[in-house]
């Protein structure tokens, strides 16, 4: 990993979508460029620091998913290496430290307008739902669920996607009046196979993934593809397996430091939990950045490059 | 399974069917006490069966016994028990209704089965594997395409089953050889009652269809319609396992095995496919008794013979409760299957040259060559084995002069696999979940499966 951290990409090509925390770059008709900042948000509100080798390991991380799931579904992935990437796209040649371990050059693909969640515990918004109305994505739950319970098997729990603000739970009907009954088995049947095939590799690794959420695309050719990222902490709950208990919230395997640090400074009454955020000591930036590699570690079983 | 072809749950249906007798004799009219049906009410389900035993050695005969002993147990109903009505009255139509309700414990067993077999497949959908035919490496296919001939089978049986479970008529109040005759005394020849008898007892049992032409009982041609199905189950539960049994012995495909499990008390290392072996031990044991069924149904003589009931007692509960536990283990072992991509990865890459040659030839013939020529030069060098088979080719003065050698992207697996991805894809998301919302419409869900040991 060369280059340090890196808040915000600036590439020569043209800036598609600048999302909380990754670039969308177009490459031609066929061909987007996704690049992976170090960017880091913590209670929705993004923080000034970087975390280092964040970028990379969500893009890795994905890199390693899309090809052991690749018999699950195929993907949107062409390369996630960057001297690949600058030769096939020249114009990138100056940006190659830049682009080193984060980058992924993917086949360009339709997005399909839903979130496709799956929830293996409950916890985050299907709590809430459920504690609301004893339902989880509008169906009905077994009574007397706790917090963190493990849900066997795991529930499909779509949402649609919000430019703004947070995406909106949606039943599977929904998706069916939108897409059509055989495209919404499929993505459920895709997004429950994809989430269990990763559910049980990352358990054996000592993380619990709690739940997840995939992005699907279709391509000019008509096949359904996975896209984005997949099974990354950031569009997932990692929980650390062995201090897994239910019944109450569950600590993030990745962003714990920094949630509890800030936390503490709400606590002190010195934030008020919206944006601008307070400043973070190094201590808990490397924190973050040590979880986030561990995590790369014993998923793939091998150091961050 | 089990509870359902109990002694205790055959008697408590005895004395539902007399209690709709009696109901719907006295709502057509006949002199039937309200203290009768009220007692018989109160004794559905607390028959003592050794006191019905104790009648049934003085007797010699069953349903007179099971009578007797209600008859003690509601005195004011005695004289209206059974009014009209022959053994086969009871017999025959509590046989009908236990069948139905175990085609539809099945029904829910093949559900969890094709949910099972379903995540292999869906994960697997695209995962290249050898395909066999005389079980000699083939072509290639996928390991979710080869889920998804297995799960097809079971899909027919699971139709069958719900044709089966729909269509099912009831024997219902047809008297002695099956004319209604004692009914029609009793209600001084009024065809109209006798004929709605028939149907609201058929209805009070739950079934909407009555079978309009019987015997002394319904026709053995039914249970040999249900015993077909159940062999049906075992056909295709015999294929999958046979078929992991072959796969295990590949190391491509292996069914569970728990952390302390013994393969053999003399070979320690030994992991053995027991329960794929259990699955066909018993599958041929059901597809067997199919055929006591059609014999019975051929061998019944005019309006009835009894040469059909020591058989039915035994083959009818024996079917069920053998593909009952043939659907458990196929559950169990669909639900712990474990894919060795490895080694699946290696049988390919020792295969792949061979496949290869194929479009190495009809390049060879593109570019010039002699079909028949080449194939022999491929024959010859393919019969040295895998191992640089297509440099060796390359290298033929035949190939090297044609200028014609593999290419890499013509050694990728997954260009030889076809439609499969494809046709997983369809089964499962098309013809499957019709299929599944039938089932679950239709059957009981079905317990997680835990196979006794």
């Amino acid at each position: 990993m060369t280059g340090g951290v890196l808040v915000q990409s600036k590439l020569p090509l043209p800036l598609l979508r600048r999302g909380k925390v990754r670039e969308v770059y177009e490459v031609d008709e066929n061909t987007l460029l996704l690049v992976a900042s170090d960017r880091v948000s913590a209670f929705d509100v993004v923080m000034r620091e970087a975390v280092p080798y964040k970028g990379a390991v969500l893009t890795q991380l994905s890199a390693f998913w899309f090809d052991r799931l690749k018999s699950v579904m195929p993907h949107h992935l062409l390369t996630a290496e960057a001297a690949e990437i600058v030769t096939r796209v020249p114009v990138l040649g100056p940006h190659r430290d830049e682009l080193h371990g984060r980058a992924m050059l993917t086949r360009r693909a339709t997005t399909v307008p839903f979130e496709c969640v799956v929830r293996g515990y409950i916890s985050g918004s299907a709590w809430a739902e459920y504690q609301q109305s004893g339902t989880l994505a509008g169906e009905p739950m077994p009574q007397g669920l706790v917090e963190s319970a493990q849900l066997d098997p795991p529930i499909f729990s779509p949402a649609t996607k919000a430019e703004q603000g947070h995406d909106e739970n949606v039943t599977f009907d929904d998706v069916v009046n939108a897409l059509g009954r055989l495209t919404a088995e499929r993505l459920r049947g895709a997004s429950l196979a994809l989430y269990e095939a990763g559910r049980d590799y990352a358990a054996k690794r000592g993380i619990i993934i709690a739940d997840t959420k995939f992005e699907f695309g279709t391509t000019p050719q008509g096949e359904l593809i996975v896209i984005d990222e997949i099974l990354t902490p950031d569009s997932s709950r990692f929980w650390p397996a062995d201090r897994y208990q239910a019944g109450h919230g569950q600590p993030s395997f990745d962003k714990q430091p920094l949630r509890d640090y800030l936390a503490g400074v709400k606590k002190q009454g010195a934030w008020n939990g919206e944006s601008p955020p307070p400043p973070l000591p190094p201590a808990v930036v490397n924190a973050t950045s040590e979880r986030y590699r561990d995590a790369y570690r014993r998923i793939t079983g091998s150091e961050l490059e | 399974m089990q509870a359902l072809w109990g002694e205790r749950r055959r008697i408590g249906l005895w004395r539902r069917l007399w209690l709709a007798l009696m109901q719907g004799e006295k709502d057509l009219g006949l002199a039937i006490p309200d203290a009768a049906l009220a007692q018989l009410r109160a004794h559905l389900d607390d028959a003592d069966l050794e006191k019905a035993a104790e009648y049934e050695r003085r007797l010699r005969h069953d349903v007179m016994a099971h009578i007797h002993h209600l008859g003690d147990q509601a005195p004011a109903a005695r004289p209206f028990i059974h009014l009209g009505a022959t053994s086969a009255f009871v017999t025959d139509n509590a046989d009908l209704v236990l069948m139905r309700e175990a085609m539809q414990l099945l029904l829910g067993r093949i559900g969890a089965v094709l949910v099972a077999l379903g995540k292999v497949a869906r994960r697997y959908r695209a995962l290249p594997c050898l395909a066999y035919t005389h079980f000699q490496p083939a072509q290639l296919t996928t390991v979710g395409k080869r889920m998804t001939l297995w799960m097809q089978d079971f899909a027919l049986d699971a139709e069958e089953l719900l044709n089966r479970i729909t269509t099912l008529r009831f024997r219902g109040v047809k008297g002695t050889t099956g004319t209604q005759a004692s009914f029609l005394e009793l209600f001084d020849g009024d065809h109209a009652k006798v004929a709605e008898l028939d149907i609201r007892v058929s209805r009070a049992m739950r079934f909407d269809h009555v079978l309009p032409i019987t015997g002394q009982t319904y026709t053995r041609k039914l249970d040999g319609q249900v015993l077909a199905v159940l062999s049906g189950i075992a056909q295709s539960a015999a294929k999958f396992a046979t078929d992991l049994r072959l796969l295990q012995h590949e190391g491509e495909l292996l069914e569970p095995f728990e952390s302390e499990q013994v393969g053999s008390s003399a070979m320690p290392y030994k992991r053995n496919p027991m329960r794929a072996e259990r699955m066909t031990s018993l599958a041929r044991f059901v597809i067997e008794l199919e055929g006591n069924a059609w014999h019975t149904a051929a061998a019944q003589w005019l309006e009835r013979t009894l040469d059909d009931s020591a058989n039915r007692r035994l083959v009818i509960p024996e079917a069920f409760l053998a593909a009952d536990a043939i659907l458990v283990l196929a559950t169990n072992v669909a639900a712990g299957l474990e894919v060795r991509e490895e080694t699946i990865g290696e049988h390919i890459a020792t295969a792949m040259p061979y496949l290869a040659t194929e479009r190495l030839l009809m390049r060879g013939v593109k570019a010039g060559g002699d079909r028949q020529q080449l194939h022999e030069v491929i024959r010859a060098q393919s019969l040295q084995g895998s191992n640089d088979l297509l440099d060796r080719l390359a290298h033929t003065p035949e190939f090297k002069q044609l200028g014609v050698r593999a290419r890499a992207a013509e050694l990728d697996p997954a260009a030889y696999v076809g439609r499969a991805p494809e046709q997983v894809d369809e089964f499962l998301d098309r013809v499957l979940p019709d299929l599944m919302r039938s089932i679950q419409a239709a059957a009981p869900a079905a317990a997680t499966a835990e196979v006794q040991v």
